[in-house]
């Protein structure tokens, strides 16, 4: 009873698995070739074949045919062993060359690979909401700390405006505002010419196509484009902000700062909240001109002249319908990217940066 | 230590011809030949900033050399790509300097994820194989730990039985010692000769531990910052006693910087 599979990988030594009776009711199990990560699935695959249906009382395994092998491999004789493959019968290694024994010897005992096996007892289902209650509360409670640390800063820079470091306050907007304009440009544009173009159609059955312009300059300028700027200047620059000063606190950075004598919140947060918050009406501004243009785009395609566009627009629009746009969102923004910075700080540094500590007494948000 | 016996016969293993490593128009090492035999522990020496960690980023592919070759067994890296390179890259592991484990597993599925990725073993049996690995670098009783939760000579282990876990001919490490207490060190020392000798796997090593290369090297180069070459290439006992390079005696005697540089570089020495 023999079967032999080549692996793969290893054509010209393929393991063998033969199952023989040997004397005084002994079976023999005898494995050969190259025994290792490239064969063990098989060989393991046809030594349970052999042992499917094994009645014996006692079971050897002569290994004096392997030519090579690996842990991987041995994986497969230390199951046979341990009588994991055969229930109940604990098999005889015989004939391993020394190499391999060494590597045989490498594998756990028995009892310490059951302790390994032990799961982590797992929480109860109340206990677990509890966890994450309290886990949510001292979230909220660092959020406000910081929210005071922030304010606290602010106030310092406002006493002592040298203490802003203005020149990082100028790269901020840079990175955040202007690098951000091909992004904003873009969704602001496709949001008014979609616009535009869906409300041409239902419009056109009232022969009211002229009023795409008040509905473009509405839409655009006190709906979508605070939302769609709020957004992402709070994904993408809230979110780069996270990465800088986590990899900061990965780095030791904040900790340099601290034992220096220098608040992180106010050499770090206060320039780019700053920032952020200036650049936000500016960019919804931004958002605005671009959205409504993409609409007079479409306007313009439809025949309309330009001086009837700007004509309507005008009198759709008044001053009043910008700033309450632009005012709104520059809060919602801003309170993002509070939070992108204040998580950030709390990351800790080590192997596994991404775990949230939770903040100590002294330093609101940056233990 | 004494070397492996047999090792100064053995076959090359690795074979490192004439490479230039450059950052840009920062050239690091020029023309740096040497080969890595079968079954020893290599060691690769030399100051801070002499382009060691380089060297060994090169010879695992990650970064290509300006000119040159690096073979593994007759094939070279440098030019290998798709099905070859894999196959390559399937000869070693690499243990980096701070373990580089992933931190959201824990330590034995850090050991089984090249396992889960390259094997059809069953579920049980990656177990078993990666217990083993860690069995071997003495880490089984922190198995279900988080890397977060060991110390720097534990992930330093962790970090080489992961390198282990498919087997592999050759371990590259990149310094094993540095940032570990003595007895981390001289731990993972003997973890490495452990597995030299009781494994015959080829070893790799970047340091500038002049204690740890005693105890492991059978062989060493030595690189040089300022001349940007290999300076010295012979065993670490040979070098500090009969090395001619002031550079490299004053590495091994560790001696400070000479005040004023006399200018005489003497003979280089092999």
């Amino acid at each position: 009873m023999s079967v032999s599979r080549p692996s793969p990988d290893s054509a010209e030594t393929p393991v063998r698995v033969e199952l023989r009776p040997g004397s005084g009711g002994v079976s023999v199990l005898a494995v050969s070739g190259r025994l290792d990560v490239s064969t063990a699935a098989e060989a393991r695959d046809v030594a349970l074949e052999h042992l499917a249906g094994f009645r014996g009382a006692a079971l050897e395994v002569d290994a004096s045919g392997i030519e090579r092998g690996d842990v991987s491999g041995l994986s497969l004789l230390y199951e046979l062993a341990g009588g994991r493959l055969a229930p109940g019968v604990r098999a005889r290694i015989t004939g391993l060359r020394p190499e391999l024994a060494h590597l045989l010897a490498a594998f756990p005992t028995e009892e310490a690979f059951a302790a390994l096996e032990a799961a982590p007892p797992t929480r109860p289902f109340l206990e677990e909401i509890g966890a994450a209650t309290r886990s949510m509360f001292l979230d909220v409670r660092a959020q406000a700390m910081f929210i005071g640390a922030v304010v606290q800063g602010f106030a310092a820079a406002l006493r002592r405006p040298r203490l802003m470091r203005w020149r990082e306050v100028g790269v901020v907007f840079e990175k955040a505002g202007v690098n951000a304009l091909p992004i904003v440009s873009l969704i602001s544009l496709l949001m008014g010419l979609v616009i535009a173009f869906e409300a041409a159609q239902p419009l056109e059955m009232f022969g009211a196509q002229i009023f795409i312009a008040d509905m473009i300059g509405l839409v655009m300028v006190r709906e979508f484009s605070p939302i769609f700027t709020a957004i992402i200047l709070a994904g993408r620059s809230g979110a780069a902000f996270a990465a800088e000063i986590g990899t900061m606190k990965v780095n030791e950075e904040l900790d340099a700062l601290e034992t220096m004598g220098l608040d992180p919140v106010r050499f770090l947060v206060i320039q780019r909240i700053f920032a952020a918050t200036l650049l936000m009406p500016v960019l919804t501004a931004y958002s605005m001109l671009v959205g409504v243009f993409g609409g007079v785009l479409v306007m313009l395609t439809m025949g309309f002249p330009l001086a009837q566009i700007w004509a309507q627009l005008h009198g759709a629009l008044g001053v009043h319908d910008v700033l309450v746009g632009a005012a709104s969102r520059s809060c919602s923004g801003r309170s993002s990217r509070d939070s992108g910075a204040c998580a950030a700080c709390r990351r800790r540094k080590g192997p596994t940066p991404w775990v949230i500590r939770r903040p100590g007494p002294s330093s609101p948000g940056f233990s | 230590m004494s070397a492996t016996s047999g090792v100064s016969s053995a076959p090359a293993v690795i074979a490192v011809e004439n490479v230039t490593i450059a950052y840009g128009d920062n050239v690091v090492q020029k023309d740096v030949s040497f080969e890595v035999r079968r079954g020893e522990v290599f060691v690769i020496l030399g100051g801070s900033g002499c382009g060691k960690s380089s060297l060994l980023k090169n010879m695992i592919g990650l970064y290509r050399p300006v000119t040159g070759r690096i073979l593994f067994d007759g094939e070279d890296i440098v030019t290998a790509e798709g099905e070859d390179r894999l196959r390559l890259l399937r000869k070693f592991g690499v243990m980096y300097q701070s373990g580089a484990l992933f931190g959201s597993m824990n330590v034995l599925e850090n050991v089984r994820l090249p396992l889960d990725e390259f094997t059809d073993l069953g579920a049980e049996e990656k177990d078993l194989v990666a217990a083993a690995k860690l069995n071997q670098v003495g880490l089984l009783p922190a198995a279900a730990r988080k890397p977060s939760a060991l110390s720097g000579g534990m992930q330093k282990r962790a970090g080489i039985a992961r390198a282990m876990a498919l087997d592999p001919g050759i371990l590259f490490l990149d310094e094993p010692s540095a940032g570990l207490d003595p007895i981390n060190s001289a731990g993972l020392d003997q973890t490495i000769r452990e597995l030299s000798r009781g494994l015959g796997i080829t070893f790799v090593v970047v340091t500038h531990e002049l204690q740890s290369i005693y105890a492991i090297a059978d062989r060493c180069i030595m690189l040089d910052a300022r001349t940007k070459t290999m300076i010295a290439e012979g065993k670490p006992a040979e070098l500090r006693d009969h090395a001619t390079d002031p550079y490299v005696r004053q590495f091994f005697l560790r001696q400070a910087e000479p005040a004023a540089d006399d200018g005489s570089k003497g003979s280089r020495t092999s």
